[in-house]
């Protein structure tokens, strides 16, 4: 479980309880400006992750952690694909962030309207 | 960045807007749009950045494409035009999306200026109600044209 937050001009992400662990991450930092948008997709979990350098990933139960394919370097922190959420960028060191929050559709409406202002 | 794009976009931002048009905006899932449009997810977040992204481009295009050039005639007709994304953009996603509520405001209004009359618009918009709910036409009407029919 991730917690998303708008800080100023950053998109905050932590990470929560062990997740920490499994990630290896515990926060990751965001201008605004380079997020591209959000998206509420579940079935992102179904897709081949690529090669995890580093983390976890242990397959139906946690992915977590720093995953390349095909060129692009993706973070991921879900366990409950229900609640997974894309969020797209530009200029950062990974392409995208998958992460599991509480509330998925909020998250998308903050980052929306905090990308749109 | 050095995505590929291995796909026509235009080809797949009117697949887009034609399933956008027959269902709310929640309920079309990523995985819907996967299957339909046939390009991969991480193409179709590389391409447009979000399901937001993609909706607004199919709808802008819908509005470019299939209402702008039918204004007046739109106005003129007794028929109902085939807008259903525009109309269903208007009920479904403008209370939530102010890019979307400026958009739509702003083709209603260009409709208003079309024909001089914005009872027309109101009109135009009500017989689309009628018929979105009606099961059967009543005798000596046309049924409304379909939203995959193209005029050029």
């Amino acid at each position: 479980m991730a917690v998303v937050s708008v800080q100023g001009t950053d998109l905050m992400v932590e990470m929560q309880g062990l997740d920490k662990l499994w990630a290896l991450k515990s926060q990751l930092t965001i201008p605004l400006a380079n997020v591209r948008g959000a998206t509420v997709d579940p079935g992102i979990v179904g897709e081949p992750k690529g090669i995890r350098a580093p983390g976890t990933h242990v397959p139906k139960v946690i992915t977590a952690g720093t995953f390349h394919r095909e060129g692009e370097k993706v973070f991921w922190a879900v366990r409950n694909a229900q609640n997974a959420v894309v969020v797209e960028l530009a200029d950062e060191d990974y392409t995208r962030l998958v992460v599991e929050v509480d509330d998925p559709r909020a998250v998308v409406a903050m980052i929306e309207e905090a990308t749109s202002r | 960045m050095g995505r590929r794009r291995s796909f026509d976009v235009d080809e797949v931002v009117e697949a887009a807007a034609e399933l956008f048009a027959g269902r709310s905006y929640d309920g079309v899932s990523i995985d819907d749009l996967v299957t339909r449009l046939g390009v991969h997810r991480n193409s179709l977040y590389g391409v447009f950045g979000s399901k937001r992204g993609l909706y607004l481009t199919a709808l802008r295009r819908h509005v470019d494409h299939d209402v702008r050039p039918h204004l007046a005639q739109a106005a003129r007709s007794d028929r109902t035009p085939a807008w259903d994304l525009l109309l269903l953009a208007a009920v479904d996603r403008a209370p939530d999306d102010p890019e979307v509520a400026e958009l739509v405001s702003t083709v209603f209004t260009e409709l208003d200026e079309a024909t001089g009359d914005p009872g027309v618009t109101e009109a135009l918009l009500g017989r689309w109600l009628r018929n979105r709910g009606a099961l059967t036409v009543p005798t000596g009407q046309k049924l409304p044209e379909t939203a995959s029919e193209k005029e050029s």
